[in-house]
């Protein structure tokens, strides 16, 4: 009669969130131990293979565990993936266990008896040897047989090393698995990344919730979701306080998250910390090419469509969208104005940080390098702001966002034009007969004015609204499309923060 | 590795569905008019045939379609009302 081998005892973590042993797992009857590794294509295939195996095992009182090579979220993906089913074991390096087997290759199947003992192995894919030791039906499908690749227990350190970096890549498409993304790689939000975005403060603190999901928007979720989106933990300040304005009923962001419109989230950033942070109002202030614009509009937006389940296609329906609503945050350029900044018109001091979120739609450019006096020029920015929304939909019962280029806005102030004064005549120039208008999209208030009665198409100039940002050269303005419907309001908050 | 997820992870419970009724004789229902473009008269419509066969019908209005409907309105479909319309979109 031959002896069979103890099994070397183990305990090793399990993803389903708690350790087990080696004991354990033979309690009540055999254990199959697969051990594989995420890099071996051949364990790729025995856990597949093998997992419509396991509830026949089940039946016949084996419980079947993967001991996986790999670190445990790892080993939670590839099991995932293959749709293994049984007990899923991470032994990452230095890989003890895997030593204790004195095993060579990967995948091999270790049987062990109730009492501890080794039965047999098979090493390698072998469909036969595999039937004989478990006594289940196992797939013929080709290939029948398939050699392992070696266990990483018998690897040189640089090989290792190598496979680390594969590791690292992977990281990055687990992000996309999660559905924690918005399309472009996102930085896994672990635990030390997020505690330091959030620098110390109270990731527990409640902010709000936010609809559609009436999710709870803790300080650490903002958090993850800044990691995710790529900001530096100086910018967390910034999102903050965008956060909050988001989150402010007023600004009623479940009906902006959810609507068929395109609108996004635009946000403008006023006071010191653009500087502190680095934010663009300059050249380009609209486009990529700043990580502090790119990333911190992109937090905001994860917010909204992770955390508070505005996600396009499900329940964003947002019918074509706009590349705002992956990222839209710019800074005032204050310097180069000669009016009065957005945030010191909305009641905040000069001197303090401010974030304006508005309800927006993609931007329109507007060229104009002919016009020789302020009316002309306040015509012609109002006027391409006609036809947003829809051309005749008079008044438009929003407001409208305009970012005045400096070149633009040095013109105004040279012919001695305030920001009230462009915007009292950007409203007063844009103004049609009701009669013109009433085809197509239109008003109620069109439908019952009179043919002559003229309408114009915002209902006060407060609905203008002004910024000045963009590069020294060139004569570009821009106005952003209107959010409506939504009784949507521009909502500013000021950024905590210290030097 | 541990990460922190951008998601609220608290489980939800599910209300089930109310019985289907099997008919709408004596049934009173609640038509709800988020105040949609023409919604209204989608539920004239609906009113008309629930009133025919033996509905007793009532109007419901949101403020706006666009944000929740509030706790009251809520309250009221659920103290007034065996069944429930709500007419969406333009």
């Amino acid at each position: 009669m031959t002896t069979l081998a103890v099994a070397p005892e183990f305990t090793l973590p399990s993803v389903a969130g708690h350790s087990l042993a080696l004991s354990d797992l033979h309690a009540s009857g055999p254990a199959l131990l697969l051990f594989v590794s995420e890099e071996c294509p051949t364990c790729t295939l025995t856990l597949r293979r093998l997992s419509p195996a396991i509830p026949d095992l089940t039946r016949a009182g084996v419980r079947v565990a993967a001991v996986f090579e790999d670190p445990l979220e790892v080993a939670a993906r590839v099991s995932r993936r293959t749709g293994f089913v049984g007990d899923v074991l991470s032994d990452p390096a230095p890989y003890d266990v895997s030593r204790a087997y004195s095993l060579q290759s990967l995948p091999t199947a270790v049987l062990i008896d109730r009492d501890g003992h080794e039965v047999n192995r098979v090493v390698g894919w072998d469909a036969a040897a595999l039937r004989t030791l478990l006594s289940v039906s196992v797939t013929d499908e080709s290939p029948v047989r398939k050699p392992g690749c070696a266990a990483k227990n018998t690897y040189d350190a640089e090989s290792l090393r190598a496979l680390d970096g594969a590791g690292a890549f992977d990281e990055l498409e687990e992000m996309f698995e999660r559905g924690w993304t918005d399309g472009l790689p996102a930085i896994p939000p672990t635990v030390e990344r997020v505690d330091a975005m959030l620098g110390g403060r109270d990731g527990s603190r409640l902010l709000g919730e936010i609809a559609p999901a009436m999710a709870r928007v803790t300080l650490e979720r903002v958090a993850a979701c800044s990691v995710l989106a790529g900001c530096r933990p100086e910018y967390f300040p910034v999102v903050i306080a965008a956060v909050e304005a988001v989150l402010e009923p007023a600004f009623n962001v479940g009906g902006q998250a959810v609507t068929t419109q395109p609108c996004g989230q635009v946000i403008v950033v006023n006071g010191p910390v653009r500087e502190a942070v680095g934010l663009n109002g300059s050249v380009g202030a609209l486009g990529p090419g700043w990580r502090p614009n790119m990333t911190i509009g992109r937090a905001v937006r994860l917010v909204v469509s992770l955390t508070g389940g505005g996600f396009p296609g499900r329940l964003d329906r947002s019918t074509l969208g706009n590349p705002g609503k992956l990222s839209m945050c710019f800074a005032e350029d204050e310097e180069l104005s000669p009016w009065e900044p957005l945030h010191c018109s909305r009641g905040f001091s000069g001197s303090s940080s401010v974030v304006t979120v508005i309800g927006a739609d993609a931007p329109l450019s507007i060229s104009d390098h002919r016009s020789t006096g302020p009316l002309e020029l306040a015509g012609v920015l109002g006027e391409a702001a006609a036809a947003t929304w829809s051309p005749n939909w008079w008044p438009l019962g929003g407001a409208s966002l305009f970012v005045i280029c400096p070149e633009h806005a040095r013109s105004f102030a040279e012919w001695g034009w305030s920001k009230e004064r462009v915007r009292e005549e950007m409203f007063s120039a844009v103004v049609r007969p009701a009669g013109s208008l009433r085809w197509g999209e239109t008003t109620p208030f069109v439908n019952a004015a009179g043919d002559e009665q003229p309408v114009h198409k915002w209902d006060s100039p407060d609905d203008i609204m002004l910024v000045v940002a963009g590069g020294e050269a060139g004569r570009y303005s821009a106005v952003f499309g209107p959010c409506l419907g939504m009784n949507t309001e521009a909502i500013s908050k000021e950024v905590q923060w210290t030097t | 590795m541990d990460y922190v997820s951008p998601f609220d992870e608290r489980s939800r419970v599910t209300e089930p569905l109310a019985p289907r009724p099997a008919d709408l004789s004596g049934a009173r229902v609640a038509l709800l008019d988020i105040t949609k473009r023409r919604g209204d008269e989608f539920l004239d419509r609906i009113e008309e045939l629930l009133q025919s066969r033996g509905a007793v019908t009532f109007r419901v209005v949101k403020e706006i379609f666009s944000k929740p409907a509030s706790p009251e309105i809520v309250r009221q479909i659920a103290d007034r009302g065996d069944l429930a319309v709500e007419g969406l979109a333009d």
